[in-house]
C-alpha cells in the first residue's frame, strides 16, 4: 500500500491537486446539503471543467465531491429534518432528534468525524484489498442480492420505531411506488398509464425531497411562530467531536465494514449500507446515551460512517473491475477512461504515480472533509437561528430548484408536490417516512434479483438452495422474523426450557 | 399604473415567444443548449459530454448533457421532441431508441424524423468467456456445446431487447443453437455474474473487456475489419476469421450513437451545429479521449446519414426476428 502511495506523491504534490480536492469537497458539501442535488449532480457538473486539468487534479475533484456530497446531506437532515440526499434519510433518526435536543453542533460534528474517520477507513481498504474484495463482490449473485435485500426489508421494523404495522406499510408502499416506470426484465411499460412521463418510473429524488421537504415546511409553519427568532446558542469551531465520535469506535468500525461490505457490491448502494448499520446499531446501545429515536449519538454514527465507507467500497468493482455500483461511480469510472486510465487488477499492480495519486487523492479528501466541515460547522448551526418566515420560503425554493435540475423535467415538481401532500398526511397520523425509502431502493432489487434467480433455476425457487451464502443469509432472516413475531411471553419460555435443557 | 403594467406583462406574454422564435436563427446561440442523452449516467455519457464539451467551446456556450432514462431510451427522444425545435434541444441517437424500438412498434417516430448533425461514435460488441471455462476454448467448440444442450446456457446481453441481444441471437440463430438470456439493469452486474460463473457467455464491450482481461476472453468480435476487433485483444476473430454471415454488417452489429436535432429547427442553425461539431470531433484530443475509452469516433458527416442508417433498419429489421425465434425455442 505504502509503495503504491509513495509513488503517487509526485503527482499528489501540485497546488492543482490538492485546490482540486479542497474545491471538491466544498462543492460536495454544498450539493450534499442543498436538497435534491447530491454527489452525481455535483460529479456530473464538474466533469467537463476536469478536461482541462491534469489526471490526478480532475480525478481528486471528482472523488473529492463524491465523498464530501456522501456527507453532506446529514447536516440538512440534522438542522432541517430534510435528508440532503437519500443517503441521509436515515441520519434523520437520531440526527434531527440530537438538534431538537439542543445538541445541534455536536450532531453536525459528529456526522463530519464519523463521514471522515470511515471514509479513510473505507479507503484504506479499497487501496489494500481491492482486487480481492471485488472477486468476494462476484461470488454474490441474483440468489445473493434477494437474500439481502429481504434481509434490508426487515430492518424496516426496527427502524419504524414503536409502528412496526405503520412502518410495514409505508414500506409496502415504498415498494409499489417503485414499480412504476420499465419493468425490469422485460422493459414492458408497468403502471405508467401510457404516459412518457412515468415510463422511466418516479424519480427517487423527487419522491424524497417532496415527502421530507414540503411536509416539514407544512409542519413547521402549522407549528406557527413565524416571526419569532428561534432561541439558538452559536457554537465555535472545535475538534472535539472527533473524540465524541471515537468514543464510539465499536460501533464505528462495525458501521464502516457494513458500509465498505454494501459498498462493494454493485447496485447495493450507501443507502442500504445506513439503514443496516442502523438497525444494528439500534440492537447495541452505548451506555450513557439517549435511546435511539430521540437523538441517540450511536444513530448518527452509524449511518453516517456506514454511508462513507461506502464510497470506498463503491470504488472497489469500479476500480478493479470497471463495474461501477451506481450512477456515481459510473460518471467517476467514465471520467477515469477519459484520463487514459484503465481500471482493472493491473491498476493496482501497476502502482503507477497517477493511480497512486489518485489513492492520495481519496485519503485526503477525507481529511479536509473533516476540516472544511468543522469549519463550516457553525455557519450550519446559524442557519437554525432564521426565522421561520425567512427559512421556510429558500428552503421550499432550493428543494425546487435541486428537483428540477435533476432531470429538467416540470413533471418531477408535480411528482414532488404530490409526495409532499402524501408526506405531510402520513406524518399527520404517525406513519413513519423511512420506511419508503428502504422500500424505494430495496423493492426493484428483491424484485429484480429474485425473477432472475428463477431464469437461472431448472427447479423454481429451490434454487436458492444450491447457493450456500443465499440459504445462510435466508435462514437467519427466518430465524430473526420468528423472534420478532412470537409474542415476548413466548419468547421467554421458550429461552428458560433451552436453558433448562443445556443445564 | 398597475393595470398598464399587468397588460404590458400579459401581452410580452403572448407576442415574446413567437419574436424569440423569429430572431432566434440571428443570433444563435443566445442561451445554454440542452443535450438529451437516453441511459443513466456512466461512460457513454462521459463520452457525450467530452463532445458536447468541445463543441461548446465552438459555439460560445455551454451545452449541458441531461440524463433521462427510461422506456429502452424512447424517454429521452419523447422529451426532446415535446421541446420546440430551436436548436436548443440536442439528442444523443444512440442506435436502440433511433432504430430498434421503432422497429418494434414502441415509438411515433422512425429515423427518418430527425435531422442528423454527425455521426458521433461506436462500440464494437463481442461474445465473451471465463479464460479458464474448458468448455469454451475456441468458437467452434462454444457452438457445439450449445449444439449438445440446447437451451441450458445461461448469457446476458444486458437488457432484453437491445442490439446485443439481437447481435447474439441471431449469432445462435445462424448457428442453429439457443440459450437463455437473463436480463440486468446495469451491464455491470451482468459481466460480475459472469466472472463469478452463473453466467456461461455474455456480450462484451472493449473498456470492460479489458478491465476484466485476467478472467476473460474473446470468442468472436462482431465486425468485418481488423482493426475494430483490435479494441479488444489481437487474438480475436473478426466475423470474416471464422468465416460467419449473421446479416450484419458495418455500424448493424455494434452500438453507435449520432447527434440528432428535431426536423423542424431551421436550416442556417443545423449548419451552425454541423460547423461546430465537425471542428469539435477533429479535435485532438476529443478524438484521444474518445479512442481511449473504447469509443470509436465513426466520422460520417451529415449527408451519408440516410445511406448508413436507412440499411441497417433493414438488417435490423430482419435480425430483430431472432429474438422471437430465441423465445420460441425456448418455449418448446
Amino acid at each position: 500500500m505504502f509503495d503504491i502511495l509513495l509513488a503517487g506523491l509526485d503527482s499528489f504534490q501540485s497546488w492543482q491537486v490538492i485546490g482540486g480536492v479542497i474545491l471538491g469537497t466544498v462543492i460536495g458539501m454544498v450539493v450534499g446539503v442543498l436538497p435534491g442535488l447530491g454527489p452525481l449532480i455535483g460529479i456530473i457538473l464538474m466533469l467537463p471543467v476536469t478536461f482541462h486539468m491534469q489526471p490526478v487534479a480532475g480525478m481528486g475533484m471528482l472523488m473529492s465531491i463524491f465523498v464530501a456530497g456522501s456527507c453532506g446531506g446529514a447536516i440538512s437532515a440534522i438542522v432541517l429534518r430534510i435528508p440532503g440526499t437519500p443517503l441521509a434519510a436515515a441520519t434523520l433518526l437520531d440526527g434531527y432528534p440530537m438538534a431538537r435536543n439542543g445538541r445541534a453542533a455536536d450532531a453536525i460534528g459528529l456526522a463530519i468525524a464519523s463521514s471522515a474517520l470511515a471514509g479513510v477507513l473505507g479507503g484504506v481498504v479499497m487501496i489494500l484489498g481491492a482486487p480481492a474484495l471485488a472477486s468476494v463482490a462476484t461470488n454474490f449473485g441474483p440468489p445473493e442480492y434477494f437474500a439481502l435485500a429481504i434481509t434490508g426489508l426487515l430492518s424496516i421494523s426496527v427502524v419504524s420505531n414503536e409502528s412496526t404495522i405503520k412502518g410495514l406499510m409505508t414500506g409496502a408502499l415504498g415498494v409499489l411506488i417503485a414499480m412504476v416506470g420499465s419493468d425490469p426484465l422485460s422493459n414492458a411499460a408497468r403502471f405508467t398509464f401510457g404516459t412518457n412521463a412515468l415510463s422511466g418510473g418516479i424519480n427517487i429524488v423527487a419522491i424524497i425531497v417532496g415527502l421530507f421537504a414540503l411536509s416539514e415546511a407544512a409542519v413547521q409553519i402549522l407549528e406557527g411562530g413565524l416571526r419569532k427568532k428561534p432561541e439558538v446558542q452559536s457554537v465555535r469551531v472545535s475538534l472535539g467531536s472527533l473524540w465524541m465520535a471515537l468514543r464510539h469506535w465499536k460501533n464505528l468500525l462495525r458501521s464502516s465494514a457494513i458500509g465498505v461490505f454494501f459498498g462493494a457490491l454493485p447496485g447495493a448502494s450507501g443507502i442500504i449500507a445506513s439503514f443496516t448499520a442502523y438497525a444494528i446499531a439500534r440492537s447495541r446501545p452505548l451506555k450513557g446515551d439517549a435511546p435511539y429515536g430521540e437523538g441517540a449519538e450511536g444513530g448518527v454514527v452509524a449511518t453516517e460512517s456506514a454511508n462513507n465507507a461506502a464510497c470506498g467500497g463503491a470504488m472497489i468493482p469500479t476500480l478493479a473491475l470497471a463495474i461501477p455500483g451506481d450512477a456515481a461511480t459510473a460518471v467517476l469510472l467514465g471520467a477515469l477512461l477519459l484520463l487514459g486510465l484503465v481500471p482493472g487488477p493491473q491498476m493496482f499492480a501497476l502502482s503507477g504515480d497517477a493511480v497512486g495519486g489518485i489513492f492520495l487523492a481519496f485519503l485526503v479528501s477525507n481529511i479536509v472533509l473533516f476540516f472544511v466541515g468543522m469549519l463550516m460547522t457553525p455557519l450550519f448551526v446559524r442557519v437554525l437561528r432564521v426565522r421561520k418566515q425567512y427559512l421556510v420560503p429558500v428552503v421550499l425554493l432550493l428543494s425546487i430548484v435541486g428537483v428540477y435540475s435533476v432531470q429538467s423535467r416540470v413533471d418531477d415538481l408535480w411528482v414532488m408536490l404530490v409526495f409532499g401532500m402524501l408526506g405531510f398526511g402520513l406524518r399527520r397520523y404517525g406513519y413513519p417516512l423511512a420506511p419508503i425509502v428502504i422500500g424505494l431502493i430495496l423493492g426493484p432489487i428483491a424484485e429484480g434479483s429474485y425473477r432472475r434467480t428463477l431464469l437461472f433455476s431448472d427447479n423454481g425457487p429451490w434454487f436458492i438452495l444450491e447457493r450456500p451464502i443465499a440459504s445462510t443469509i435466508l435462514a437467519i432472516d427466518i430465524i430473526v422474523l420468528i423472534l420478532t413475531l412470537t409474542p415476548s411471553s413466548l419468547r421467554q419460555r421458550a429461552f428458560t426450557l433451552f436453558r433448562k435443557w443445556r443445564a | 399604473m398597475l393595470k398598464t403594467l399587468i397588460k404590458t406583462a400579459a401581452v410580452a406574454a403572448l407576442i415574446g415567444p413567437v419574436a424569440g422564435a423569429a430572431f432566434a436563427a440571428d443570433d444563435y446561440p443566445s442561451r445554454n443548449i440542452e443535450m438529451m442523452f437516453p441511459w443513466g449516467p456512466g461512460s457513454a455519457f462521459a463520452m457525450a459530454q467530452i463532445i458536447t464539451n468541445a463543441m461548446g467551446d465552438e459555439l460560445g456556450t455551454n451545452i449541458s448533457v441531461v440524463s433521462t432514462p427510461g422506456a429502452a431510451g424512447v424517454k429521452s427522444f419523447n422529451t426532446a421532441l415535446e421541446k420546440p425545435a430551436d436548436g436548443y434541444t440536442l439528442i444523443d441517437g444512440w442506435v436502440a431508441p433511433l432504430v430498434l424500438q421503432p422497429l418494434a412498434g414502441n415509438t411515433e417516430f422512425t429515423h427518418t424524423d430527425f435531422t442528423p448533425l454527425w455521426s458521433a461514435t461506436r462500440v464494437p460488441f463481442a461474445v465473451v468467456v471465463r479464460k479458464d471455462d474448458e468448455r469454451f476454448p475456441d468458437y467452434d467448440a462454444f457452438i457445439q456445446y450449445l449444439k449438445d444442450n440446447p437451451g441450458k446456457a445461461r448469457y446476458s446481453s444486458g437488457s432484453i431487447g437491445n442490439i446485443p441481444h439481437m447481435v447474439l441471437a441471431k449469432m445462435m440463430q445462424t448457428e442453429g443453437v439457443y440459450a437463455r438470456n437473463i436480463p440486468y439493469p446495469q451491464d455491470g452486474d451482468a459481466f460480475k455474474d459472469l466472472r463469478g460463473g452463473l453466467l456461461d457467455f455474455s456480450f462484451n464491450d472493449p473498456i470492460t473487456f479489458q478491465s476484466n482481461k485476467d478472467a476473460f476472453k474473446t470468442l468472436v468480435a462482431f465486425t468485418n475489419e481488423k482493426d475494430v476487433a483490435a479494441a479488444y485483444d489481437e487474438n480475436t476473430p473478426t466475423l470474416d476469421d471464422l468465416g460467419l454471415d449473421i446479416g450484419l454488417t458495418g455500424l448493424a452489429p455494434s452500438g453507435w450513437n449520432w447527434f440528432l436535432v428535431h426536423k423542424d429547427t431551421p436550416e442556417e442553425i443545423v449548419a451552425t451545429l454541423n460547423t461546430a461539431m465537425e471542428a469539435a470531433l477533429n479535435r485532438p484530443e476529443v478524438q484521444e479521449r474518445l479512442k481511449a475509452a473504447g469509443f470509436l469516433p465513426t466520422m460520417y458527416p451529415p449527408e451519408r446519414y440516410e445511406e448508413i442508417v436507412g440499411p441497417i433498419g433493414d438488417q435490423i429489421a430482419a435480425a430483430k426476428d431472432a429474438i422471437t425465434w430465441e423465445a420460441e425455442q425456448l418455449a418448446k
